[in-house]
């Protein structure tokens, strides 16, 4: 039998090959490339599926493939990683790009819309850098990848460019994110010199030549290593924290909204956002190194989580909401690796995967039913009309909001456990797991509020009392994602286990090795590097376990009970101006946009106008004056200046000639 | 022979596009300009060479070598070789000159014949400057480039085209009398050591103990003052802060496959050179006092290069001064010292004229369009131009170093190079300050793209706007497929320039 691995390369491979054919031939295709878009995609979940059994039957796969570049000191190469890790988030990714695929036939292609090759196009470039990127061996790969995820972002995002405001967008995605990039790249470089390696993971590994260096007590320029380690992981979280649109870049999401919503589906359910997360993931091991890193992305991710749930609640656009409760979401997986909780956070990556794809394209979905419109306030009892949508949707907001027994209570919950019981330990931590519990309370409210404007109530407009029918390629996506919100919780119900006893905790035993995995890259030797020491209430872990899943489910219910309260009457009211002056702060998003566009325009632009004027006076002045000092005293040279081609030839031959007899002259060539 | 062919076949070639009728003139020298492209296409294949020109223990490929005249005590000879540094430089030359040939045929309508034999010269002086090994054939190309680049400016080029072909000549050219000056004390300090202007010869003789007292001064002041002043002379040709100004003004007045050249290989004279001369032939005792200083100045180019790209609202301009940028990184490179820095510089040679000589001519192809190139002016080309504007998006992208185009790969190579340097102190912090440059490069194309491509379709002048004929867009096509063969395989060009920078490193502790 052939290795299910020899077929690796294809995952990513298809997805390209789609996006050369759409290129190249979509517009004379049928549903001009949709096709290809979806053939490929579920080639690629299909072979991603057989990674899975094929690790699920105990292998792994670690090979260098091809090398990029070659040096001395280290060559720089392209490799594929399928452990349990990549094999499950290619199959989440591959899963979520071929419902796009599929809902964008119904979004775009039966809207009208033009330029569809293009789009089909880029959809599959986008699929094939993200997958690419899940399974690079190698972190200067996983960049290239990256980019190449944020490259698509910006010309999805700028897909309607003849509006003024999506290019910006798209530009402003591509800005922030570069910046954090910028860091990232030089993390990438100092590692590979500080290291000689660039592998995840196998003999060779920076993770294994960092411990080492510590280990040997080595220094780093003037650093000592463990410092060193520290400043290497922070500097590579840079680009998580634009890609993952963490404070303070995370900015640029909430206008990438100007894309197809597909795409905003795509974007932050599997690829580009999740592709920050998933580095963290990727490399934990290097982080478990640094209690100090760790700690950083705990903060980070907690005060995002937090940060962003606050400006959900006032937001208009449905679109809008959802991508603050996605920088929110993506808070709360930091916070989960942040405090050691490896199992959780990719667990609420995945579930969020889910559960997020659902909920943008059930807006899609909305936004089809209402003719296009896009704010809430316009909406209203949509829920008998298009029942599908309706309770999908539900489903999707209740995984969000965290309502047990949908997915995201469970790996919500674990995430914030873990927090505690870290925080029992060093007090320090109960900060970030406060921000991590009062998001949960922010988090149903906004949930919910979308929810009852949306679905609920009595029709507010003439679009909402006659919406648009939807078809099967809409309805169907949503089914898949709609059942998978409800159950992929049962991946690993961690509470249950521990109350009951009952051995169910099965992403845990996966990402732990227990089939197939690749050295280093385990659960358990995560935890064994950091090293985090965990305390109880009490004592007792059973207690702590139902007073954190207690509390949090209460504040979840408690916020989506106040949505109900407010919002889920016949003609809801705003009530937004009970928040006082808060309501301005947060509708402006705490003038972060404000802050980066003066950043820009306010201090970049002067700068480099100044330092124009300056060239062009001082710089260009003084060689100028230099030249108007020689001409001065050369003015009769300029009549040779005749401007006669001709001229200048005869010129140029007569001081070639010239040149030949005072060689053939001193050069002894007439001797 | 294969290199006097490469010459011959385009001087000739000059020659005889020069006394054609204008009407077939563009297509004539498009077809004589196939001929070295195809030939250096086939000596890229068939290249056996290894190591470094000037330094022992090479093979040059395609050498060969004839006594020419003999001056005084000194030899000078027709002395011409490639190595794995000089071979991709020759063949971007090649390949540039025939697509931007073909890039001229729709905006040049005045006195094609003249126009397109100088080309054609240009190409044949280019390819002379980096396959020449004996100093006074190298420098006789050098300074002949200047010429037929002086009359493309000053006779086809814009409103100000005067005072920037004079500007631009008269720079250079003061700018080679310092470093010829420098060169020449340099051979007389050598004094006995050598017998000809053969630049291996020379580099051995520095190596092994260098020139003596020379007028007055002693070898090593000699070295440190010829070090400067050659380094001064290149500067002004690459160009880095503050002997730019030149560049702009000279790009912004040229015509479109004048900037092609110029921005794709001109620039490279300098960069070349700087290594051949500067990083070759000095012992690095003699580099390591100025490895600071050089590395500020690398890195000033960069930033400094890009705000004032940041300023700019012409399109040529900001292309203009984002070469500025890049060539900062080439610096960089090259004063790091390693392998990854001093190869990257020269993988940034090739990719830099890759990627300009396409954002020239995307840029050339909307003003042949549009009539302007003024970011104000329009929005919204992309719905008019579709095909031109995606390779120009593509383009930019190449510029801000996407992966998996040549621009990253080489970028790359240098931050990597530079940070892993021990020749140069704090090489951390000057690669974290000169890397900065790829988020301020990001910053002003993605705004520049913003304005004019996207947007509501508006244009305020009266013309028509139609789509680029094919031949406009077919050697963008070209060019960005070359860039991302490299940016995919950069060994491709990589492993032939390690091959030539490794003995320059093993030279490292003469």
């Amino acid at each position: 039998m052939v290795g299910a691995f020899e077929f690796a390369p294809a995952i990513a491979l298809l997805p390209l090959a789609a996006f050369v054919v759409a290129l190249l031939f979509g517009d004379y295709l049928p549903k001009k490339g949709a096709y290809a878009g979806i053939l490929a995609t579920a080639g690629s979940l299909a072979l991603s599926l057989w990674m899975l059994v094929a690790v699920f039957g105990g292998e792994a796969y670690n090979e260098e493939l091809y090398d990029w570049a070659i040096g001395e000191e280290i060559t720089f190469h392209f490799g594929i990683l399928i452990d349990p890790l990549s094999a499950l988030m290619l199959v989440i990714v591959s899963l979520v790009a071929l419902l796009v695929h599929v809902f964008s036939m119904g979004y775009m292609n039966d809207e009208g819309e033009t330029g569809l090759r293009r789009y089909y196009a880029e959809l599959g470039l986008f699929t094939f850098s993200m997958l690419a990127f899940v399974m690079a061996d190698n972190l200067l790969m996983a960049f290239i990848f990256f980019e190449l995820v944020g490259l698509c972002s910006y010309l999805l995002i700028g897909f309607w460019f003849r509006t003024r405001s999506a290019p910006s967008a798209a530009k402003k995605a591509f800005l922030v994110t570069r910046f954090g990039d910028y860091f990232f790249l030089l993390g990438v470089v100092a590692i590979g010199a500080t290291f000689g390696t660039l592998s995840f993971a196998g003999d060779a590994s920076f993770v294994d030549a960092a411990a080492g260096a510590i280990d040997a007590g080595e220094t780093f320029h003037g650093f000592s290593a463990e410092t060193w380690v520290t400043i290497l992981g922070l500097l590579v979280l840079g680009g998580v924290i634009g890609k993952s649109a963490q404070f303070p870049l995370h900015t640029w999401l909430p206008d990438a909204m100007e894309g197809p919503t597909t795409v905003s589906a795509l974007i932050h359910a599997a690829t580009m956002v999740a592709a920050g997360v998933y580095l963290v993931a990727r490399m934990f091991g290097f982080y478990a190194l640094s209690p100090t890193a760790l700690a950083i992305i705990a903060f980070v991710g907690a005060f995002t989580a937090l940060f962003a749930a606050t400006m959900g609640v006032v937001k208009d656009d449905i679109k809008q909401v959802l991508a603050y409760s996605t920088i929110s979401q993506y808070g709360y997986m930091m916070l989960g690796l942040g405090v050691g909780g490896y199992v959780a956070g990719v667990f609420h990556l995945m579930n969020h995967a889910f559960f997020k794809a659902l909920l943008f394209l059930g807006a899609g979905a909305v936004i089809i039913l209402m003719h296009h419109e896009q704010d809430m306030w316009k909406m209203g009892g949509l829920k008998d009309k298009a029942p599908v949508t309706y309770y999908t949707f539900l489903a999707g907001a209740l995984a969000l909001a965290g309502i047990i027994p949908f997915s995201g209570f469970w790996s919500k919950d674990e995430i914030l456990f873990d927090a505690i019981i870290l925080g029992l330990e060093e007090p320090i931590f109960l900060v970030a797991y406060a921000m991590g519990l009062l998001a949960v309370f922010f988090t149903g409210f906004y949930t919910f509020r979308m929810v009852f404007l949306t679905f609920h109530g009595e029709p507010r407009t003439d679009a909402a009392r006659d919406p648009h029918p939807l078809g099967w390629n809409v309805k169907a996506p949503l089914a898949v994602l709609g059942v998978l919100a409800l159950v992929a919780g049962v991946a690993n119900l961690a509470p249950v286990a521990k109350l009951t006893g009952v051995d169910i905790v099965f992403l845990e035993h996966w990402l732990d090795g227990e089939y197939g995995a690749v050295d280093g890259l385990l659960y358990s030797e995560y935890t064994a590097t950091a090293g985090l020491e965990t305390a109880y209430i009490a004592g007792s872990e059973t207690i702590t376990l139902i007073a954190a899943g207690v509390l949090a489910l209460g504040l979840a219910l408690g916020g989506a009970g106040l949505a109900y309260v407010l919002y889920n009457v016949p003609e809801p009211k705003a009530h937004t101006e009970n928040l006082g002056q808060a309501r301005e702060v947060l509708r402006s998003n705490y003038y972060q946009d404000e802050f980066q566009v003066w950043l820009a325009t306010g201090v970049t632009l002067p700068l480099a106008r100044a330092a124009d004027r300056f060239d062009g006076s001082v710089i260009d002045g003084v060689v100028n004056g230099v030249s108007s000092v020689s001409l001065f005293g050369s003015g009769g040279m300029k009549r040779l200046q005749t401007g006669v081609v001709t001229n200048y030839a005869a010129l140029i031959v007569l001081g070639f000639v010239a040149l030949l007899v005072f060689f053939g002259v001193y050069g002894g060539w007439f001797v | 022979m294969m290199i006097e062919t490469l010459i011959a076949v385009a001087l000739i070639g000059a020659l005889v596009t020069f006394l054609a009728p204008n009407r077939i003139a563009g297509k004539l020298a498009f077809a004589i300009s196939l001929i070295p492209a195809a030939l250096s296409l086939w000596m890229f294949t068939a290249f056996d060479g290894s190591g470094n020109a000037l330094l022992e223990g090479s093979t040059l490929a395609f050498e060969s070598q004839m006594e020419w005249i003999q001056l005084g005590e000194y030899t000078i000879s027709w002395f011409v070789g490639l190595d794995g540094i000089s071979l991709p430089l020759v063949v971007l030359t090649t390949v540039l000159t025939s697509l931007a040939i073909m890039s001229s045929w729709t905006p040049i309508d005045d006195r094609e014949s003249q126009f397109y034999g100088l080309v054609l010269f240009i190409e044949a002086n280019l390819i002379g400057v980096f396959v020449a090994l004996d100093f006074f054939l190298w420098f006789i190309f050098w300074e002949a480039v200047l010429i037929p680049m002086y009359l493309l400016i000053g006779i086809w080029g814009g409103p100000r085209r005067k005072y920037a072909a004079i500007k631009f000549f008269i720079y250079t050219n003061v700018a080679s009398l310092v470093m010829f000056g420098a060169f020449i004390a340099l051979v007389f300090g050598l004094g006995d050591a050598v017998s000809s202007f053969a630049l291996p010869e020379i580099t051995a003789a520095m190596h092994d103990g260098g020139p003596g007292a020379f007028a007055g001064v002693s070898g090593t002041t000699l070295m440190s003052f010829a070090f400067v002043a050659m380094f001064l002379g290149f500067a002004v040709k690459v160009p880095v802060v503050p002997f730019h100004t030149w560049l702009p003004d000279a790009h912004v007045e040229a015509p479109t496959p004048a900037s092609v050249l110029l921005a794709g290989v001109l620039l490279k004279m300098g960069t070349y050179a700087l290594l051949r001369f500067n990083f070759t032939m000095f012992p690095t005792d003699v580099i390591e006092p100025f490895v600071i200083p050089i590395a500020a100045i690398a890195v000033i180019s960069v930033i400094y290069g890009a705000m004032l790209a940041l300023a700019q609202t012409d399109l040529k301009r900001i292309v203009a001064y984002s070469s500025v940028s890049s060539m900062g990184y080439v610096i960089l490179g090259l004063i790091a010292f390693t392998q990854f820095g001093i190869g990257g510089a020269t993988f940034q040679m090739v990719s830099h004229g890759l990627i300009s000589g396409l954002m020239f001519m995307a840029v050339g192809v909307i003003y042949n369009a549009t009539h302007t190139r003024m970011v104000t002016d329009m929005s919204g080309m992309a719905d008019k131009m579709p095909i031109a504007v995606g390779i120009l998006i593509a383009g930019a992208f190449g510029y801000m170093g996407l992966p998996l185009m040549s621009g990253f790969a080489a970028e790359y190579f240098i931050f990597f190079g530079a940070f892993d340097s021990t020749m140069l102190e704090y090489a951390p912090i000057f690669t974290a300050l000169a890397m900065f440059g790829i988020v301020i490069v990001a910053g002003y194309l993605l705004f520049a793209m913003q304005r004019t491509l996207f947007g509501p379709y508006r244009l305020e002048t009266d013309y028509e706007v139609g789509r680029a004929p094919l031949h406009d867009v077919a050697p963008m096509f070209v060019l960005l497929g070359l860039i991302i063969a490299l940016g995919v395989a950069p060994e491709l060009i990589f492993e032939m320039i390690t091959d030539a920078v490794d003995p320059i490193l093993a030279g490292g502790d003469f």
